[in-house]
C-alpha cells in the first residue's frame, strides 16, 4: 500500500473527492494495479461491515420505546404530585400542592399514633419550671399534686408500650430529603452501599412475593414489607440521584425501576385487599426486577472485590 | 403533544435498530448493553432536547449521546456487564435454524473481533461511514473532529482492517494446506 493515491481511494468509494479529483483518480485506477486491488479490498470490508445486524428481539424494540414514553408520562406525573425532583425547586402552586399534601400525611400520622405517646412527649416540658417552686414557697399543696403528677408520668411509659418510630413514608419537606438522609446513605463507597442495597431490596421483593393471600377469614399482612419498604425507598432515591450524577447508566435505570415498586408497597393501607397486593407482584415480575437486583448485587459485590 | 409524541415513535422506529447496531459494534458485541444505551440515549432525547432540537440535528445528537455512553463503558469495569451479558444470552431461546444461526453468528464474532482491534475514535468513524451512511462532515459534527481527521481515520481504519484481514486469510490457507 505505497502508491501515493491509497488514501484518495478511500475517500473516493465514500464520495467525498470533488469532481476533478474523482476524475484523476478513477484514471489513476486504470493503471494501478494495487490501488484496484485496495478498492476491492476496501469495498469487501464494507460488505462485510454492513451486512452485521443488530441482535434486536421486536419486543426489546416496543419495550425500550413503551419505557421512554412512560417515563415521560411518569415524569410528568411526578412533577404534579411533588414526588420528584422538580418538587423541591417548584414554585407556586406546586409548592403549595406539595406542603398541603405533606401536612395531611403528617396529620394522617400522627393521628394514627396512641393518644399517649403525645402526653409522654408533652410531659416533661413543664417539670423543670415547677421544681424550682417548692424551694422558693414551700407550699404543702403543691407537693401532692407534683408526686402524684410525677407517679403518673412515671408510670405512663411503663404501661404504654414503646411508641414505633417508623411511620408511614411520606413526602419529605423541602430541604429535608437533603438535610437528613446523607448521614444514612452517603457513605465513603457507593457501590458498597448500592450493593447492599440491592441485596436488600431483593430481600424485600422475596419476601413482599410470599405474603400469603386468598386466606379466608385473615387480611393480608404486609407490616413488615411495608415497614422495609418505607426504610429503603429514601436510600433508593439517593442511590439513583448519585448513579444518575456519575453517569452509572445500567444501576440508576435498575434503582429508577425498583423505586415506584418500594414506594408503593410502602404506602399499603394497614389490610390491603389481595389485589392491591396482586397488582404490584405482577409488575415485580414482569420488570424481572429479583433476577436484576441478584445479578447486579453480586456483580458489584465482584468488582469490590 | 400527541403529534410530538407520534414524531418520536416515528424516530425511534427509524432509528432505535440502527443506533443498537453501531452501538453494539462499537461495544465488541454485548447486545443488552448495546439496547440499553440505545434506550438511554433515546431516553435522554426524550427527556431534554426532543422538541428544542431541530428534526435534521436529533440523529446526529443520538449518536453523539450514544457513543459517550459507551465511551463511558469503556472505562468502567467490565465485570457486572459480562455477568449481565451472561445471564440475559442464557435466558433467550434457542435459535430456530441452529445452522443458519451458527453461520450468522460466526460472521458477526469475525466482524465484532475485527474491529475491536481499531482504536475507539477509528472504530467510530468507520461503523458511522459504512453502516449509518453519514458524510466526512456529519460524521465530523457526531465525534466532534475536523473533517480532516475524519478522513485520516476511516483511511487508517480499512487500512488496518485490511491488512489483518489479508493475514487471517493467509493463515486460514496455511493450515488448510
Amino acid at each position: 500500500m505505497n502508491c501515493r493515491f491509497t488514501e484518495k481511494i478511500s475517500s473516493l468509494i465514500d464520495g467525498e473527492l470533488s469532481p476533478a479529483e474523482t476524475r484523476e483518480v478513477e484514471r489513476h485506477l486504470l493503471t494501478c494495479a494495487q490501488c484496484e486491488e485496495a478498492r476491492d479490498d476496501f469495498l469487501s470490508l464494507r460488505s462485510q461491515i454492513t451486512s452485521f445486524e443488530a441482535t434486536l428481539p421486536a419486543a426489546v424494540q416496543n419495550r425500550a420505546l413503551a419505557k421512554i414514553l412512560s417515563a415521560g408520562e411518569r415524569k410528568k406525573t411526578s412533577a404534579a404530585f411533588g414526588l420528584g425532583w422538580r418538587w423541591i425547586l417548584g414554585t407556586g402552586a406546586l409548592a403549595l400542592a406539595s406542603l398541603a399534601i405533606v401536612a395531611v400525611i403528617i396529620g394522617l400520622v400522627y393521628f394514627q399514633q396512641p393518644e399517649q405517646v403525645a402526653v409522654k412527649t408533652t410531659a416533661p416540658v413543664p417539670a423543670p419550671t415547677l421544681a424550682p417552686a417548692p424551694a422558693a414557697s414551700p407550699a404543702p399543696t403543691v407537693e401532692p399534686e407534683k408526686t402524684e403528677k410525677n407517679e403518673k408520668e412515671s408510670n405512663a411509659p411503663q404501661h404504654q408500650p414503646t411508641p414505633r418510630r417508623s411511620a408511614p413514608v411520606r413526602e419529605p419537606k423541602p430541604g429535608e430529603q437533603f438535610a437528613a438522609i446523607p448521614e444514612n446513605v452517603r457513605p465513603a463507597d457507593a457501590q458498597t452501599m448500592t450493593a447492599l442495597h440491592f441485596e436488600k431490596a431483593e430481600n424485600l421483593l422475596r419476601a413482599f412475593r410470599n405474603v400469603r393471600l386468598n386466606e379466608p377469614d385473615s387480611a393480608v399482612e404486609v407490616s413488615y414489607e411495608r415497614q422495609r419498604a418505607q426504610q429503603l425507598v429514601y436510600q433508593n432515591m439517593m442511590l439513583r440521584r448519585e448513579a444518575d450524577a456519575a453517569g452509572d447508566v445500567q444501576i440508576g435505570s435498575l434503582l429508577e425501576s425498583l423505586e415506584p415498586i418500594l414506594l408503593d408497597i410502602a404506602n399499603l393501607p394497614d389490610k390491603p385487599d389481595d389485589d392491591s397486593v396482586r397488582v404490584i407482584r405482577e409488575r415485580v415480575e414482569r420488570k424481572n426486577i429479583v433476577a436484576l437486583l441478584q445479578v447486579n448485587s453480586t456483580a458489584l459485590a465482584r468488582a469490590l472485590d | 403533544m400527541a403529534s410530538q409524541d407520534d414524531e418520536f415513535t416515528m424516530l425511534f422506529q427509524d432509528f432505535y435498530p440502527s443506533l443498537c447496531r453501531f452501538l453494539e459494534c462499537l461495544l465488541g458485541g454485548r447486545a443488552p448493553l448495546a439496547q440499553d444505551l440505545a434506550q438511554e440515549s433515546f431516553l435522554q432525547l426524550h427527556r431534554t432536547a426532543w422538541g428544542t432540537l431541530p428534526p435534521d440535528e436529533a440523529r446526529f445528537w443520538l449518536y453523539r449521546v450514544a457513543r459517550n455512553l459507551a465511551i463511558n463503558e469503556f472505562r468502567k469495569s467490565n465485570t457486572r456487564y459480562r455477568l449481565f451479558d451472561r445471564v440475559v444470552e442464557a435466558m433467550r431461546p434457542a435459535a430456530r435454524n441452529p445452522e443458519q444461526e451458527y453461520e450468522t453468528r460466526e460472521r458477526k464474532e469475525l466482524v465484532l473481533e475485527m474491529l475491536q482491534t481499531l482504536p475507539e475514535d477509528q472504530r467510530a468513524a468507520l461503523l458511522l461511514r459504512e453502516q449509518e451512511q453519514l458524510s466526512y462532515r456529519e460524521i465530523g459534527q457526531v465525534l466532534n473532529i475536523s473533517e480532516s481527521k475524519v478522513k485520516v481515520d476511516i483511511f487508517r481504519a480499512r487500512a488496518a482492517l485490511r491488512e489483518r484481514w489479508s493475514k487471517r486469510v493467509k493463515v486460514a490457507g496455511a493450515s488448510v494446506s
